[in-house]
């Protein structure tokens, strides 16, 4: 590297050593935030880490599905944020670059693993006649599962069946629906089109759906 | 509108993003098939019973780890930000006194002494300082925001020009 190269490289604005205050309050703040790791302020870090790191383990373990593999990637998240914190345009919300960073990481992960078992979706997609009416009769047990929301069985099946779809579906549809994101959200941190979000979703969604619908029929899971 | 069709739109039709006439067809739809019905209510509810699906907690021993070696990498990023500002800072002040020094000793190119000569002449961020070394007679210490300025003006020069020769 020459020497005009050198200066012409990005240099994060530091002005002094550790010595950057700002009270936790205003860490709330994202451009605060960022201003503070930016310069990998000790407060500023340990804001981040008070902020996300639920998030992103749960998000990666939703992912991976494997504890090792989610803290080494949570791990990994966390200082590509550190690091690379300048570089963040503000093209998008804070929370957003993070978990795309988060996707990220877990999808490399997964590259070159064997993928874990899962179910076939095709299989619990909704079955209609030539004509296109429902095949057999749709019965309405939405009232059922209402009453049985606080069930801890519940709780355990929902999981499992979530944890059955394959990662296609499963990443957008925590994203979505579990992390409340919106569809163009989901979209830019996956790098998909919001058709291709709004798909998926519905799929994973009918596919959860006929799940429930079979465990409250045959009370055991599939 | 038949039952597939509405199965299959039913996403948009949940989320209101679906336009009016389509909506209509689908609630025309919806008022006469109880499948359909049950089946919009049943998907429903499915969406809200899985926005609860609790993500897994990160365990207390991993929490503790990643909190300190977060600590530790950032102290580290934060003294190697500091090294390389050092070290830019420092080639900023040896390019720049470079300058300054070919300018002294008239050994600015052909090129460069007729631009620093017009840029001396008419800039305001550093064209007093610049007259005021007397045409290269007197040496001064370079203030923080003229040394930033004559960098931005060395490194505007064409690519492959020698400033000045050594």
């Amino acid at each position: 590297m020459n020497s005009r190269e050198h200066i012409r490289n990005p240099i994060p604005a530091v002005e002094s050593k550790l010595e950057w205050s700002m009270p936790a309050e205003q860490l709330l703040d994202d451009n605060v935030l960022l201003e503070g790791l930016r310069k990998s302020a000790p407060e500023a870090v340990e804001a981040l880490f008070e902020r996300f790191h639920g998030k992103i383990y749960g998000l990666a373990m939703s992912i991976l599905k494997n504890e090792s593999d989610a803290e080494e990637a949570t791990q990994d998240v966390f200082l590509t944020v550190v690091q690379k914190a300048h570089m963040f345009k503000g093209n998008s919300a804070l929370y957003s670059w993070i978990y795309r960073i988060c996707v990220n990481a877990c999808l490399m992960r997964l590259r070159g693993k064997r993928r874990q078992e899962t179910v076939s979706i095709e299989e619990f997609m909704p079955v209609f006649t030539e004509d296109g009416m429902h095949k057999s009769p749709v019965e309405d047990w939405s009232k059922e599962v209402e009453r049985k929301m606080l069930d801890k069985e519940l709780g355990k099946v929902i999981k499992k069946f979530t944890d059955e779809l394959s990662e296609k579906y499963r990443v957008v549809f925590v994203l979505s629906d579990v992390e409340g994101l919106s569809n163009e959200e989901t979209a830019q941190i996956l790098g998909l089109t919001v058709p291709a979000v709004k798909s998926r979703l519905h799929r994973a969604r009918l596919y959860l759906r006929e799940q429930l619908a079979r465990y409250l029929r045959e009370g055991k899971t599939a | 509108m038949n039952c597939k069709e509405l199965v299959y739109l039913l996403g948009e039709y949940l989320d209101g993003s679906m336009e009016e006439q389509l909506r209509s067809d689908l609630d025309a739809h919806i008022v006469m098939c109880d499948s359909c019905t049950n089946f919009m209510a049943t998907y429903d509810r499915t969406r809200i019973v899985f926005r609860q699906v609790q993500l897994a907690e990160i365990p207390g021993e991993f929490r503790e780890r990643l909190r300190s070696f977060l600590a530790d990498k950032a102290r580290e990023h934060h003294q190697g930000i500091e090294k390389y500002r050092k070290m830019a800072a420092e080639e900023q002040r040896r390019q720049v006194e470079a300058l300054l020094r070919a300018f002294r000793e008239r050994r600015l190119s052909p090129s460069l002494s007729l631009l620093f000569d017009s840029h001396r002449d008419r800039c305001e961020i550093c064209g007093a300082f610049l007259r005021s070394l007397n045409g290269g007679e007197e040496t001064k210490p370079v203030p923080p925001e003229i040394e930033e300025h004559l960098v931005e003006f060395l490194e505007a020069l064409p690519p492959g020009e020698e400033p000045f020769r050594s």
